[in-house]
């Protein structure tokens, strides 16, 4: 080893793949930091709007929350960053003063591992559409599992399963494709070349 | 001038500014599972009371900023309530007594208490928020979560660091759309808006990934990657504020579980 060898190799050689590099921390948070704005931009202005509009319409766009699940790990391709993305994203939106305040932190947390599951379960290799469209569908499951007991209880069984059926298939499509094609003109823009999604 | 909403933070110390953030963030859950918990309005109606007792007497908080910012909390609990009641499913309960009706819509007592139980929560969760994360800055619930709760430090400032860059992303929107008029893209269709949002979110994304990779370059040249152990310029420990604040914390939740009406 030459002595101009950075001090942090000797630390990630035993797991060169897991371990994250201060760039991988940095564009994640700050990732996630640019959909927190966008959430709370989301919650004030386009969520009010919406919801007195009545069901189904708010569901079908729920997806748009849980894409920092879906873009960070297919950007970083690092175990953790589905869930540290979307926990810092609801962090932000509830600093930005999100409506929802201290429960993003659940749904975050949740939604987050939702997707984190399902990259996990295919070992952190695969980043194509289909891993992709799956997560986000596994994102929209953690969604539905939360915001059914928490806003929606008392609705009828029939109408939570609609919500939840709209919420997983937003997920999936806006989330998961749509995360997908977003990673995609990101890398066409250059600006992933320091990760091995841009390579 | 930003777009961006300025924090309601403490303007005076007080009892709460003096509380490790994390003591407050197990009251605020405590008191977030507490609302959730039940159907019965009893419960967040408690809650709210409390909330309100804590911030009037002990936050520090600006309190006549706060029905302003507390605007779009108001819309989704109107929205929120409504719709818990119209759509509850005891409402189609024929055993049960309507104790409205308009045409095919029948409202029951069960549906209306449960449904402002729901809406409730709304007011539970906005205000514990406030005295969670207002009484103190981001960068001392970076301190309490690695110092007390052992979070991974890199993880935690580098998203400190993250934060302090969001002003500039909403900076970048601005510069954004100006450049885009500037060669004339103008949106003038409701489709031609969504797709100028998108490039516009897609060019912003692009300027933060750079700004991520030069904040990146800045932060390892100060070593934040060297794997020394980092040591720290604020150390905290628990006081019995700290005790006193999780205590009664709890005890609100449970008594207002349990309390009987």
């Amino acid at each position: 080893m030459s002595a101009l060898t950075p001090t942090t190799s000797a630390v990630g050689s035993s797991n060169e793949f897991a371990r994250w590099r201060t760039i991988d921390i940095i564009v994640v948070a700050i990732l996630a930091v640019a959909f927190g704005v966008v959430f709370w931009a989301w919650n004030a202005y386009v969520w009010v709007w919406l919801k007195p509009f009545g069901e189904p319409w708010e569901y079908i766009i729920t997806g748009v929350w849980v894409m920092p699940a879906v873009v960070a790990p297919l950007i970083v391709r690092k175990p953790g960053a589905a869930l540290f993305a979307e926990m810092v994203a609801a962090i932000v939106s509830v600093l930005l003063g999100s409506q929802w305040g201290l429960d993003t932190l659940l749904s975050g947390f949740v939604q987050g591992a939702g997707a984190e599951l399902v990259f996990g379960f295919v070992m952190y290799r695969s980043f194509g559409p289909i891993v992709a469209f799956i997560a986000g569908a596994g994102a929209g499951i953690g969604e539905a599992l939360h915001d059914i007991p928490v806003y929606f209880p008392t609705y009828g069984a029939n109408l939570q399963f609609g919500i939840a059926a709209l919420e997983i298939a937003s997920g999936a499509v806006i989330a998961g494709i749509g995360g997908w094609l977003l990673v995609r003109s990101l890398r066409r823009t250059g600006a992933l070349q320091a990760f091995p999604s841009g390579r | 001038m930003s777009l961006l909403p300025a924090p309601i933070a403490a303007v005076r110390p007080d009892f709460l500014t003096r509380v490790t953030p994390v003591a407050r963030l197990v009251a605020g859950i405590a008191w977030l599972v507490a609302a959730i918990a039940t159907l019965d309005p009893i419960v967040p109606i408690r809650l709210t009371i409390a909330a309100i007792v804590a911030l009037v007497l002990w936050s520090g908080l600006p309190l006549r900023r706060i029905p302003r910012r507390l605007a779009p909390l108001g819309f989704a609990i109107l929205s929120l309530t409504a719709f818990s009641i119209l759509l509850s499913g005891t409402n189609a309960d024929r055993s049960l007594i309507a104790i409205a009706e308009f045409g095919p819509i029948r409202l029951t007592a069960p549906a209306v208490s449960a449904g402002l139980a729901v809406g409730l929560r709304v007011v539970v969760i906005g205000l514990t928020t406030l005295l969670v994360f207002g009484p103190s800055d981001p960068t001392r619930m970076a301190d309490s979560l690695v110092q007390q709760w052992r979070l991974p430090d890199r993880f935690a400032y580098g998203t400190l660091a993250a934060l302090r860059v969001a002003p500039f992303m909403a900076d970048d929107w601005i510069a954004i759309a100006a450049a885009r008029r500037l060669r004339g893209l103008q949106a003038k269709s409701p489709a031609a808006r969504i797709r100028d949002t998108r490039d516009r979110l897609l060019v912003m994304l692009v300027a933060s990934i750079r700004r991520a990779e030069r904040l990146a370059l800045a932060m390892d040249a100060r070593g934040f990657d060297s794997g020394i152990r980092r040591t720290h310029f604020r150390a905290l420990r628990m006081t019995w504020r700290d005790w006193l604040t999780i205590a009664v914390g709890l005890a609100v939740a449970v008594a207002s579980l349990v309390l009987p009406h």
